[in-house]
């Protein structure tokens, strides 16, 4: 490109400050709000899928070929020793934990309360799940096992406190009814109506007792060395596991419903995507067409005294590449300063607290980068910037040049 | 000797309204075609090397027509140009852009400098156009600003320059490439008679000294007087031509 070309598009982008600067500081700020909102949005969804994964989920879990509902799994896997060996020489995971889930019932002297009964390796999980973090009061699961801790709304309506007795309930795979007595241990308080007022943590131990299961468990809980590379992992154990009557799920398949969430948001953000792409690219075909009345004639100079139509058109997507990308730049320098403080401030969400009733969520959000989507972002912009110059600089190298001089 | 351009039945029409008006006449009927103006008729004229010429006539008469279509810069309805020998009136947009940068100069009516350019920056254009080096067209283009005097304006910008500053540095730019043939239009029309008098004295300098040939129009009689060749012009047609040298 001609220093010629890049001088003139250069003054040009200038010749009219203040309209300039106006079509600069809107592209900046719809790209700033843009890069804001994708933060935001990227943030929710990695807290909800670092929540859903880190509480309850894990990245995979294997569970019982036949199990219909991957959230609340029902059947049993047979000789769980045997799966250990082979995760425990799997490269790809990194640590796991097995379980017994099952509904059941809670009851003080009180009052009593149908639960989801959590039966967990108390040596393993804290490793595996992130439910220890929340613990307020008490301690987890001792190394002997026993007891249960359960969350803050829960022992409010059961009005049981660190060390009071509760019995635990559920039907046994024999038929019978299986009972358990036990001391609450711990008091949690995740922030999330489900996990705070109906999910309770004992010991695969207690659980089994509880359930007179031998040695089955219900699922195994895994968190992989490498999240990015999740359907690797899960295809390398679902090989190693062939022939035994299991499967093998990531989190995205058990909840389904976070994919739709993601998918969802995804999709809103394209569409604010392209309709700030169609404010930008209006808000430069305006100042460029702007700008072209009022240059016809010198357009008609540059032809007279040389410059093809080739050079006419370079100049004027050159000058909307020069608006894009300065208008770019300011946008990702806003955007970037915007993000960074709520990266240190925190931004506080209102529906944190609706979808905490679902999981634990912490309503103050600490903003992350999506540098994929920001980048992206910016590159649209500065394409869409000489896109919206394609019309103008056809239109001006059309023009003929001895009407163009004539233009008053 | 050959000439340097030559005109071969140069007829130009305008269509009046453009072509929409004649889509339009003929959608109502197809006997309305628009209005069109004959600007020039079957014109044909020869100018050499070294030439300082005037197109003469009264307004509307065809001159700036003429001088369009010499330049390459208007296309004729008819007829051909012809520049050493060379067909040029069918060569594409393209093409004829580089042959007007290589090989002809204009100075306008209105000057017609670019306005984010600085006086040096214009004359330099053509050259940077033409992908000279930045030292060698810094050099030739305050070479050409000192030729026409106003070298000590070289680094304003057009607004800052008065009329006849401004059509001095048009004519530095005209002459900066040494272009075969340098076309004028009315190139003394904005300016007071005092300084209309230098530039024609400089442009008669120029082609004297420098062997630059001029092809301008003018209904000046003043500025027509200096002219070693008018051709008059009335209604597109060549009315009379007279030879001074």
């Amino acid at each position: 490109m001609s220093s010629a070309l890049i001088l003139l598009a250069w003054r040009n982008v200038w010749r009219n400050r203040r309209r300039t600067l106006i079509t600069l500081l809107s592209i900046a700020a719809g790209l700033a709000a843009l890069l804001f909102g994708q933060s935001l949005v990227y943030t929710i969804q990695y807290q909800l899928v670092e929540k859903a994964t880190g509480v309850h989920t894990g990245h995979i879990q294997i569970l019982e070929a036949k199990t219909a509902d991957f959230k609340f799994p029902d059947r049993y896997i047979p000789d769980p020793g045997g799966i250990e060996k082979i995760l425990d020489a799997t490269p790809e995971v990194a640590v796991y934990e097995r379980r017994v889930v099952v509904t059941g019932m809670i009851s003080s002297k009180k009052e009593a309360a149908g639960v989801l009964l959590c039966g967990v390796d108390p040596e393993r999980d804290p490793r595996v799940l992130q439910m220890s973090r929340y613990l307020k009061r008490g301690r987890l699961l001792g190394p002997d096992g026993e007891g249960v801790y359960l969350g803050d709304k829960l022992a409010a309506k059961l009005g049981v406190n660190l060390g009071d007795e509760v019995v635990l309930m559920g039907s046994a795979r024999d038929g019978s009814m299986g009972a358990e007595l036990q001391r609450v241990t711990g008091i949690f308080s995740s922030g999330s109506q489900t996990f705070d007022a109906s999910i309770i943590y004992v010991s695969i131990k207690t659980a089994s007792r509880l359930m007179a299961l031998g040695d089955e468990v219900n699922d195994f809980v895994i968190r992989v060395r490498d999240p990015m590379r999740l359907d690797e992992a899960r295809d390398e154990l679902a090989r190693r596991l062939r022939g035994r009557p299991v499967r093998v799920v990531t989190w995205e398949q058990v909840d389904f419903e976070l994919v739709g969430i993601r998918d969802y948001q995804n999709a809103l953000l394209d569409i604010v995507l392209c309709v700030i792409f169609l404010i930008v690219s209006l808000g430069i075909l305006n100042t460029l067409l702007m700008s072209l009345f009022e240059r016809v004639r010198e357009f008609g100079v540059l032809m007279a005294i040389g410059a093809g139509p080739r050079f006419i058109r370079r100049m004027i997507l050159l000058e909307s590449g020069i608006l894009g990308a300065l208008g770019g730049a300011l946008g990702l320098a806003a955007g970037c300063a915007i993000i960074l403080y709520y990266r240190k401030a925190g931004f506080v969400l209102p529906v944190g607290e609706s979808i905490g009733f679902f999981m634990p969520f912490d309503s103050v959000l600490f903003l992350r980068f999506d540098w994929g989507r920001h980048v992206t972002a910016g590159a649209a912009v500065l394409l869409t910037s000489v896109l919206s110059g394609l019309p103008p600089a056809f239109r001006a190298s059309r023009m003929k040049p001895a009407e163009s001089l004539r233009h008053i | 000797m050959e000439p340097l351009i030559q005109l071969k039945n140069i007829t130009k029409v305008y269509e009046i309204g453009g072509p929409a008006m004649g889509r339009l006449g003929r959608l109502r009927g197809g006997a309305h075609p628009g209005l069109s103006v004959t600007a020039l008729k079957q014109l044909s004229l020869d100018f050499h090397r070294g030439e300082f010429t005037a197109i003469a006539g009264p307004s509307g008469s065809g001159k700036s027509t003429l001088l369009n279509i010499i330049g390459t810069i208007d296309s004729p309805t008819r007829g051909e140009v012809h520049y050493e020998g060379r067909k040029v009136s069918s060569l594409r947009e393209e093409l004829l852009a580089d042959f007007r940068l290589r090989s002809l100069g204009f100075v306008f009516q209105a000057y017609n400098l670019i306005s984010v350019l600085t006086a040096v920056e214009n004359v330099e254009y053509v050259l940077a156009l033409q992908g000279i080096g930045r030292e060698e067209r810094a050099q030739r283009a305050r070479e050409a600003l000192r030729r026409v005097g106003v070298e000590a304006q070289a680094d304003r910008r057009p607004d800052l320059l008065s009329g006849g500053q401004q059509q001095r540095v048009a004519v530095a730019r005209a002459i900066v490439h040494r272009p075969m043939v340098v076309l004028a239009d009315e190139p003394t029309a904005n300016l007071d008679s005092k300084t209309a008098e230098a530039l024609l004295a400089l442009m008669l300098d120029l082609n004297e000294e420098h062997g630059v040939t001029f092809l301008f129009s003018s209904h000046d009689p003043r500025v027509l007087s200096r002219a070693k060749r008018v051709i008059q012009i009335h209604d597109g047609c060549v009315e009379g031509e007279e030879d001074r040298e």
